[in-house]
């Protein structure tokens, strides 16, 4: 027997995975199951028995690509619980660092994952090859908004400066200036990925979305705002559970989520486009109407053109705050102590859509119970659904075709497992 | 917590390798596991037959190198280092999973 060595030096990956099942009887599709595999990673439970001012940083690691957005809506629902309120440019420079998050993650997105299935290719690497200049685009938009991150957060990913009242330090006025060449530059080029985007070939696919997100009086949503649906529904955001619960299915890892009474329902740029079009940023809307793109988006796959506008509102929205930006006479207001159980509640829009956090605490700052609901396990239903609608049309692909293209149905709602979607198992069951 | 990604992505390269190289057969795996990364060997050892059963590794012996060091630079990583493969032809025919 011969035998010889081979080097490798393969480094192991961690990546979500993904799996679909779709059952076809007779030509009409029984049964579509999207599997996660990822095991449950308890961040609920081990956060019972810390610290209130812990869960800003703890429950970060839960995301690298949104980890303010777990910042946030922690600090917001521990702020509720302890009644205080952060005004100024306290709450102003927390708008910031969520554009920062917005601007690096939708570009992430929109250049590295989703530009390639419109335009031909498998992923961004063969992308760059044929259109360097469109993945430099993609790269420095997301500099522009790691930048932000950095100078508020500490650093880009699972920033460090986040604290219940505020921040640890907050930034000097030349500190934000030096931001502004950067940004002028995000702002043109997100106008770029706009018109970019839009020259694409989108297909028909029109679908009967409930729309969920924020709604703040005056503001494009990020931190406030009641809880809205284009189907009437309006409640105060700590007040999630009361329209939404999390269901367990078999098929997957991750608890989906449904309207009480009623089922699924769309989180993240299509829904806050919709339900906000009236609080976009003069240029956003200009650049929209420009594209002739509607007030109300039906079509999943044009969502990588909201994600577009949404980058131009959050570079405008960031140059706003820079300009108004007087620093604040302390970095964080400060908690009063605990003397009593409390609990609090709150919802942000991450990227992806609304992220809900409760917490209940005990003096003298413990956390006893706590509960997160992020927007992937909210839009994985409806995923479900897209899917169902998807395959029902295109009965005659065969198995490649059809993976591709549900691949790309699944993308079209960057969820969380968007990267290990070009991995999807496909289990086509015909009888 | 990510234990699985990790083990199923392992189990993806051994089959790729195999496929790029032709071969039917590994005979050895080795492996890098970091101080700081999200499996440990005794759950890789655990892991390991059910992870390679259907696998042209399914026979392989399963050596871990792991370092106790937390500032090295790989700490993080799990690295699929080396494997040994029989030559296709040249020795005993595989043995049934």
């Amino acid at each position: 027997m011969s035998e010889r060595t081979i080097s490798v030096n393969y480094l192991a990956r961690v990546e979500g995975e993904g799996a679909l099942r779709v059952r076809i009887h007779d030509r009409s599709v029984e049964e579509v199951e999207l599997r996660i595999f990822e095991p449950p990673r308890f961040f609920e439970a081990f956060l019972r028995g810390r610290g209130y001012a812990e869960a800003p940083d703890i429950t970060a690691r839960i995301c690298g690509i949104c980890p303010v957005a777990y910042q946030m809506s922690a600090c917001h629902a521990m702020e509720r619980a302890l009644g205080m309120t952060v005004e100024g440019p306290i709450r102003e420079l927390r708008r910031l660092l969520y554009c920062g998050e917005w601007i690096e993650s939708h570009a992430l997105h929109i250049y590295l994952l989703h530009a390639p299935d419109f335009l031909g290719y498998p992923d961004a690497i063969r992308l760059a090859e044929h259109h360097p200049e469109a993945v430099k685009h993609g790269l420095e938009l997301k500099k522009a908004g790691n930048a932000l991150m950095r100078l508020l957060g500490g650093r880009e990913i699972h920033p460090i400066n986040v604290r219940v009242g505020g921040f640890y330090r907050c930034p000097s006025r030349e500190e934000l200036d030096g931001m502004r060449p950067s940004l002028e530059a995000a702002l043109a080029l997100a106008e770029e990925t706009a018109r970019f985007v839009a020259g694409f070939d989108f297909p028909d696919f029109e679908l009967p979305y409930e729309f969920v997100s924020l709604r703040h009086p005056s503001e494009y949503p990020m931190n406030e705002g009641d809880l809205v649906s284009s189907r009437g529904l309006r409640i105060p955001q700590d007040r999630f559970e009361e329209a939404f619960e999390e269901v367990q299915v078999p098929h997957s890892h991750a608890l989906q989520a449904v309207r009480k009474g009623g089922g699924s329902y769309l989180v993240g740029p299509l829904a806050r486009y919709a339900l906000n079009h009236d609080r976009l940023s003069p240029r956003a809307k200009a650049v929209a109407g420009e594209l002739g793109l509607p007030p109300v988006v039906t079509n999943p796959y044009r969502s990588i053109v909201v994600r577009a506008i949404e980058i131009v509102y959050a570079c405008e929205e960031a140059l706003r705050i820079i300009d108004q930006y007087r620093p604040p006479g302390a970095p964080s207001v400060p908690a009063p102590p605990l003397t009593a159980p409390v609990s609090g509640a709150a919802t942000t829009e991450a990227p992806r859509g609304i992220l809900f956090h409760r917490y209940r605490l005990e003096p003298p700052g413990t956390i006893v119970d706590a509960r997160i609901v992020a927007p992937t396990s909210q839009n994985q239903k409806r995923i479900e659904d897209d899917l169902r609608e998807l395959v029902a049309r295109s009965l005659d692909l065969d198995q490649e075709a059809l993976t591709f293209a549900c691949e790309r149905a699944i993308r079209n709602h960057d969820p969380c497992i968007s990267c290990a979607t070009h991995f999807l198992n496909l289990e086509l069951v015909r009888d | 917590m990510h234990e699985e990604a990790l083990l199923r992505d392992l189990r993806r390269e051994l089959l790729e390798v195999a496929r790029r190289e032709r071969v039917d057969r590994i005979t050895r795996v080795r492996l890098r596991v970091g101080a700081l990364c999200h499996v440990s060997p005794e759950t890789l050892r655990s892991r390991w037959r059910e992870l390679v059963a259907d696998t042209p590794a399914r026979d392989a012996a399963l050596e871990i190198e792991s370092s106790p060091d937390p500032r090295d630079s790989r700490a993080q990583d799990v690295v699929l280092a080396d494997v040994v493969v029989e030559e296709p032809g040249s020795g005993t025919p595989p043995t049934s999973a």
